[in-house]
């Protein structure tokens, strides 16, 4: 079996996939840089290059670096949160208590509900009139009239951070207490007989195992964050007065809605590139704490 | 740590209650939702629990009477059954030889991670040119389409999950298959496939998942009820001016059940797959 | 014509030369043993007379038949793996019988065959089983009947024995001897372990950073080491190594006053003040009698009884050595005693070139 053959056969059974993938993938991409250049629109012509007017346009739009705001906003408080709570509901099921069976197997319904679902859901909840959030909270007498959670600017954002971290805080658990699990007895054991104190064996002890499939999730949750788009459409499409308009809702609006293509396509790199850039920035942060352990 | 004091089994004992109901509250809600009655729904203050359960809605929405919301509802159900299958078994087909190819002979491997790459891709940086290459090509609004698109989605996640598989069966078995004389092919069919079995139905399923949950493309992509699928038939419910807020929340129930059932039963295998792949990633 | 002749053959990765230039000739029959530590190129050797891998350059050619570029079924060999590489979802007849079954033998004959080579090695009571089922030492012997039915020229052997526990690995070794001379056949078989290789084979190769230090029988290997690294390798426990030169004739032992004859043959040899390295083998050593020669003084500090044997270890001057003596020997430790040795069983070495002089 010489190995230049060993790897022509390799390659001819990547075959199917890497045909698919360039085909569906890798052309419109070059198509979708293509349009960034031009300003065509969705149906008819095919547009004339205008060079980088469409990228210029873009960074001195407000609406743009609003919608950039908006976004980097939702990530960042949607990915902390879900990083905490996740990490915290790994600790307390790593206990023995009553139920503890039942209660893990229960933490992958909200992971395991469509997204559109659960945005319908909390939608529901939130509704101004009738939903269950505004009746909860005046029925407790935390609230004195209804409000509408996702008509009013100032809260739209919150409501959707909170739906989206409940959907996905169970999935940074579920890794977490795996990781959790992994640590050997004996040396949390060494640490308690050494004097450590329950924060200190975290410190010490626990959070070197935890890093690792931590910071996989973390990269993975920012890359979606960034990304979102079904749950923002459901909920609000981007509303009210914009305040939930993220990068990929305005590319929608911009390609879709307005029917530029043009300006749409440059807007979607945009995106494309951050999302690089970030993965980029985690996979070299990953790579040096994998060498510093 | 066997030795604990009473106020901490306490107090992990209230935050374990605290967790479930976090977890379980907007589900059981979302239940309660769909066999309450619009009264009941819309009375002030809220009735947790409805005056008489109404499960009729389940049989509203599924009923094959023409020009109903329930034959909507199933004609979107079947588009979503049939996208997801076609694109899982489509993604299986592509991805072994892949997967095997990229565990045999990692100088391919570079390969793979750039198509793993992919999943970085906003899928609004792809709409346009998809759309209209799909109107090209006369696959708009069609499964087939849709299916297809699909199979860019799973595929590179399959074969990652399979790689991992075949990683774990020994390279010796197959040489020595391959000095009784077994071509690739019956190496594969005969030893590698069975043996890689479980992990080829974890893909499978978490192939089927993915497809079920997507919204996107399945909106951009399709407009009547030939290909739209259930995701985007809920949305419709949601943002339209349907008050039967319960209907709504019974639709929910129903496309949640797949995947909440197959998580239930499949998880350990569900979470061994994506630490797996994280850890090795 | 021989079954295996392996002729220049070089394997290079990268900017690596794992083999540097293999030559041996096989004749049927025979049971070479290529020995030596990882990473001396044994195992690639293996591979590349299996077909796994191709030499980068040389021939292999078995029974005259040169076999480079061949595909591994088409080569008439049959390896038997460290790991057995059984295959877990077939039960133990098919398991043996696969190479048959890939060949298109008819079922009948194919069942005939797998019960002869079950036969053999008695394991027909485990044919309907899965390897799952079978300890260690049956799953062996079922990956040695897989390579039996098929009765190709040569066999391979990985290190087979490595993952069995000492006693089933003693056992087996007494068990891959009996089926040897029963059946005749011809053997590649690679390891680490000397012992293996002494008992098994009719011929050893010593390999070392991708050649072969020395090819000859155990008994040559044992008593005519043809480098420093064969005598350390075989031999436990392993040769002494003394440094010493050549002084008026005979060999002076550095660091001390000690001289000891040179064997005749070898003192023709040497120059004068020449860097030697003595062998000499641990039970070649006995306490002195008075008068014996040549005999030395060394200062015993260790005193180890092991059950058949009782181990010293002793200095002269600087330099360290070990001796095994029979288990009644009045010795102890912190006493100065004189030891002596046949002058035959001294090994001399050239110290730069590591060969034997």
């Amino acid at each position: 079996m010489s190995s230049s053959w060993v790897n022509t056969r390799a390659w001819l059974l990547m075959l199917p996939l890497l045909i698919v993938m360039v085909a569906v993938i890798g052309w419109p991409l070059i198509d979708t840089v293509r349009l960034s250049f031009t300003d065509a629109k969705l149906v008819g012509t095919s547009g004339n290059f205008v060079g980088f007017d469409n990228y210029l346009k873009m960074l001195s739009n407000s609406g743009f670096q609003r919608a950039f705001l908006t976004t980097t906003w939702f990530a960042v408080i949607s990915v902390t949160a879900e990083m905490f709570v996740g990490v915290g509901a790994a600790l307390l099921l790593n206990q023995q208590f009553y139920g503890r069976t039942v209660l893990r197997a229960l933490m992958i319904l909200p992971w395991a509900l469509p997204t559109v679902v659960n945005a319908t859901l909390w939608r529901l909840i939130y509704n101004p009139e009738y939903g269950a959030l505004n009746a909860a909270l005046t029925q407790i007498g935390l609230l004195d009239a209804y409000r509408s959670w996702l008509g009013e600017p100032g809260t739209a954002l919150a409501a959707l951070i909170l739906a989206d971290t409940w959907k996905n805080f169970p999935l940074v658990a579920l890794i977490a207490l795996a990781a959790l699990q992994a640590v050997p007895r004996d040396i949390t054991s060494a640490a308690m007989v050494d004097g450590a104190g329950a924060w200190s064996r975290f410190r010490f002890v626990i959070l070197p195992y935890l890093a690792g499939p931590l910071m996989v999730a973390l990269v993975l949750r920012t890359i979606e964050a960034f990304k979102v788009f079904d749950i923002i459409w459901v909920m609000t499409r981007g509303g009210p007065a914009n305040s939930t308009r993220t990068l990929s809702i305005l590319v929608y609006q911009e390609a879709f809605s307005f029917q530029r293509a043009g300006s749409g396509a440059s807007l979607a790199l945009m995106v494309t590139l951050m999302v690089t850039v970030l993965a980029a920035i985690y996979a070299a942060v990953i790579r040096k704490t994998a060498g510093a352990n | 740590m066997e030795r604990r004091s009473l106020t901490a089994t306490i107090f992990i004992h209230a935050f374990a209650l605290l967790l479930a109901a976090i977890i379980v509250a907007p589900v059981v809600w979302l239940f309660v939702m769909s066999i309450s009655s619009t009264g009941d729904l819309t009375a002030k203050p809220l009735h947790w629990w409805p005056e008489t359960v109404d499960l009729s809605r389940y049989t509203r929405l599924l009923t094959a009477v023409a020009n109903t919301e329930g034959a909507a509802f199933v004609a979107a159900l079947f588009n979503s059954l049939r996208v997801a299958g076609m694109a899982t078994i489509a993604a299986l087909v592509v991805a072994i030889p892949s997967a095997w190819a990229v565990s045999r002979t990692p100088a391919v491997g570079w390969s793979l991670y750039a198509v793993i790459a992919t999943y970085m891709l906003p899928p609004v940086a792809l709409a346009v040119p998809l759309y209209m290459a799909l109107a090209a090509l006369g696959l708009l609004n069609t499964v087939y389409g849709l299916a297809l698109v699909y199979l860019t989605i799973l595929a590179p996640f399959t074969t990652w999950l399979l790689k991992s598989g075949f990683d774990s069966i020994p390279r010796e078995i197959e040489s020595a298959a391959m000095m009784d004389g077994a071509r690739l092919d019956q190496i594969l069919r005969l030893i590698t496939l069975p043996l890689a079995a479980p992990v080829m139905a974890t893909a499978a399923l978490f192939a089927f998942l993915l497809a079920w949950d997507e919204f996107f493309y399945a909106l951009l992509f399709t407009s009547d009820l030939r290909a739209k699928t259930l995701t985007v038939a809920i949305a419709d419910l949601a943002g339209g001016r349907v008050s039967d807020y319960g209907l709504i929340a019974t639709a929910g129930v129903l496309a949640a059940l797949p995947p909440v059932l197959i998580g239930l039963f499949m998880q350990r295998a569900l979470i061994s797959g994506l630490t797996q792949g994280g850890v090795k990633g | 014509m021989s079954a295996l002749d392996i002729i220049g053959v070089r394997k290079r990765y990268g900017t690596v030369d794992t083999l540097k230039g293999i030559d041996l000739s096989l004749e049927s029959g025979e049971f070479l043993v290529l020995l030596g530590p990882s990473g001396c190129g044994k195992s690639t050797l293996l591979n590349i007379i299996a077909g796994l891998a191709e030499p980068t350059g040389g021939d292999v050619r078995i029974d005259g038949r040169s076999v480079v570029g061949v595909h591994p079924k088409d080569r008439d060999i049959a390896m038997v793996f460290q790991s057995y590489a059984l295959y877990p979802n077939m039960s133990v007849a098919r398991n043996i019988g696969f190479g048959l079954e890939m060949r298109k033998v008819p079922a009948a004959e194919r069942a005939e065959a797998v019960k002869k080579a079950a036969k053999i090695l008695q394991i027909e009571n485990l044919l309907e089983r899965r390897p799952s089922e079978l300890s260690g030492g049956q799953r062996q012997r079922v990956a040695i009947g897989r390579a039996l039915v098929r009765n190709p020229q040569v066999f391979l052997f990985d290190e087979p024995l490595s993952n069995l526990d000492a006693k089933l690995r003693m056992e087996m070794r007494t068990e891959l001897k009996r089926l040897h001379q029963m059946l005749r056949t011809t053997v590649v078989y690679v390891t680490h372990d000397q012992i293996e290789a002494m008992t098994l084979a009719t011929r050893i190769a010593v390999m070392r950073n991708g050649h072969i230090e020395q090819l000859a029988t155990p008994a040559e290997i044992y008593e005519r080491p043809a480098t420093l690294y064969v005598a350390g390798f075989v031999g436990s426990p392993s040769m002494n190594m003394l440094d010493a030169h050549i002084a008026d004739g005979v060999a002076r032992i550095d660091g001390s006053d000690v001289v000891i004859p040179l064997p005749y043959e070898t003192s023709a040899k040497g120059t004068p003040d020449q860097k030697l390295v003595l062998g000499i083998r641990p039970e070649s050593l006995r306490l002195a009698s008075d008068g014996e020669a040549p005999a030395f003084e060394a200062n015993v500090e260790v005193v180890e009884l092991t059950g058949p044997e009782i181990v010293i270890s002793a200095t002269i001057g600087h330099q360290r050595i070990t001796a095994s003596l029979p288990p009644k020997s009045d010795i102890q430790a912190g006493t100065r005693r004189r030891f002596a040795l046949d002058a035959d069983t001294l090994h001399v070495f050239d110290k730069e070139s590591e060969k034997r002089l």
